[in-house]
């Protein structure tokens, strides 16, 4: 009998958390917004398996630029850091990097070679509606970039140039960027995976 | 009048938990604190931009973390949750933090793995007194089982008796879904976690996080299914803490000679529905109602014969 009743109370608690999945449908139609993970981030799928939503990179980014997802970007996102470089972007402090417990944010240390190793993501640039392009010197961009020269360098009438490779994806220029919307974002790096992964 | 050992309990667990509240919320306002002590590092520009209190408050914090050595450094080695905290730089990890973990990885981080130390130690040694002592939402269901104690008067609210078994499937079931999906889950399914995360996304980020309609889940099934249910039969950790903690050094004893036969009080008083007359002391987690409830003084809390 005792044993009877602790599998029925068993079974009725391993339904319980499975509700989640159910209600979690319900939501409003998801935010189509690009974010980036915090720098030191592994992998997309690394990321994902390390990170416990501590909330330990958000509690001491003196930037507060690290916010927690809800529901928005689904289950397998949950309470996961996220940067909208847009609102605002990483100053590649580095300080989320030296307190995540489990290893989801590689250490990295706060000098210029530990910035040069971050990879959050791409900057593109879309020249069609850039005001450096069309006759308006402006340069808010690579003013912002925290590796002038390195990864991003400025031509005649501040026209900018992203050099891809040494780009960190730290979206400062995205912040920015003085034309609305945006001439200038970062694509996330687990987006830049995704589309490599579906190409090979 | 003197007090007795079940009032000075009382007292101090009713003292801790709130502390650990006040931390949490301290943890949270952190995040304003760095982000203009990075920016402005001057109380009036603060003043300025935020206004009066928060000045007040800016100055607070400054002067509090420049005790220690240089302020910035010394508020960033302090974060998180009750989930996985750092206090001045000492990791904390829920056991449950590190068996999620441990599903998806075969590498674990040692600062993870070190941060298990004392909550492991404590109940090895004090059994489950996390969930009288530490847990914020301990305070909550307290507040709620008096709140029903009262309401029983006028309505009647079932007492449903089940198996301690269903914790142990909300754990399992927890482990699923943090295995299909992100260990983030945890944030909608333990209520301490739950109320961190409250508390971090209100003043934090000034957002209501969905966490909050767990916390009122809880709270409902507490008021309406029994007194103190999640604690009994919901919270995973309460059922591994007690686990861990069933042969804890220091426990709760009773002087048989003194017992009453037909009294029953401690064990109707417990919530988490332990039975001291019957010497059973897994699940205790030393808070000290029994012994106030006991009318012949004969139980009492030291080291385990
Ligand atoms: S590097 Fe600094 S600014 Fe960037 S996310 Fe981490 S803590 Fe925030
Ligand atoms: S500190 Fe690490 S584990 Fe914690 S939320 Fe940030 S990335 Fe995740
Ligand atoms: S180009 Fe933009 S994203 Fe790339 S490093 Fe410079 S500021 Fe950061
Ligand atoms: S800030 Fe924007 S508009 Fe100005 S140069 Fe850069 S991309 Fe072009
Ligand atoms: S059983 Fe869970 S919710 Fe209840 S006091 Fe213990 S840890 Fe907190």
């Amino acid at each position: 009998m005792k044993r009877r009743n602790f599998i029925s109370s068993f079974i009725i608690g391993l339904i319980l958390p499975f509700i989640m999945p159910l209600v979690s449908k319900f939501q409003a139609s998801p935010l189509v917004r690009r974010f980036l993970r915090p720098p030191g981030a592994k992998s997309e799928k690394e990321f994902l398996d390390l990170c416990t939503a501590c909330g330990q990179c958000a509690n001491v980014c003196p930037n507060q630029c690290i916010t927690l997802l809800g529901f928005e970007e689904g289950l397998d996102q949950l309470a996961t850091p996220a940067i909208v470089a847009r609102s605002r972007a990483c100053i590649l402090c580095m300080a989320c990097t030296q307190v995540c417990p489990t290893g989801a944010l590689e250490k990295l240390p706060m000098t210029e070679e530990g910035k040069k190793s971050v990879n959050m993501g791409k900057a593109v640039l879309m020249e069609d509606i850039c005001f450096s392009y069309h006759g308006r010197t402006c340069g808010a961009c690579y003013r912002a970039c925290p590796l002038p020269g390195k990864a991003m360098t400025i031509g005649l009438y501040e026209q900018p140039t992203i050099i891809e490779d040494a780009c960190v994806g730290c979206g400062l220029c995205e912040q920015a960027c003085i034309h609305m919307p945006q001439a200038i974002r970062v694509i996330p790096r687990f987006e830049i995976e995704q589309n490599e992964a579906s190409k090979s | 009048m003197k007090k007795s050992q079940g009032q000075v309990l009382l007292g101090i667990s009713i003292v801790t938990r709130a502390s650990v509240l006040a931390i949490l919320i301290g943890l949270a306002l952190n995040l304003k604190y760095l982000n203009w002590k990075n920016g402005y590092n001057l109380s009036r520009l603060v003043g300025l931009a935020a206004g009066e209190w928060w000045k007040l408050f800016y100055e607070i914090y400054d002067g509090f973390f420049s005790m220690f050595g240089d302020p910035l450094t010394i508020a960033q080695s302090n974060a998180g949750m009750t989930w996985s905290i750092r206090i001045m730089g000492v990791p904390f990890t829920d056991p449950i933090a590190f068996l999620s973990v441990l599903l998806k990885n075969h590498h674990i981080e040692v600062g993870f793995g070190l941060g298990l130390i004392i909550p492991l130690t404590l109940s090895l040694t004090f059994g489950r007194v996390f969930c009288s002592y530490v847990c914020p939402a301990s305070l909550l269901f307290f507040s709620t089982s008096r709140l029903r104690r009262f309401l029983l008067k006028f309505f009647y609210f079932p007492d449903v008796q089940m198996s301690r078994g269903s914790a142990y499937g909300v754990l399992c079931g927890g482990l699923v879904l943090s295995y299909i999906f992100t260990h983030g889950v945890w944030t909608h399914i333990l209520p301490y976690f739950a109320i961190g995360q409250t508390i971090f996304h209100a003043i934090g980020f000034g957002t209501l996080s969905s966490c909050f309609v767990v916390i009122l889940g809880f709270v409902l099934a507490d008021l309406l299914l029994g007194n103190n249910f999640t604690c009994k039969y919901l919270c995973p950790t309460g059922q591994l803490l007690g686990f861990i903690g069933s042969k804890s050094v220091v426990s709760i004893k009773r002087d048989a000679a003194d017992c009453i036969d037909s009294c029953n009080a401690c064990t109707v008083v417990c919530h988490l529905s332990v039975n001291p007359k019957v010497d059973e002391t897994k699940n205790c987690s030393l808070c000290g109602e029994c012994l106030i409830a006991c009318p012949t003084k004969c139980l009492s809390i030291g080291v385990r014969p």
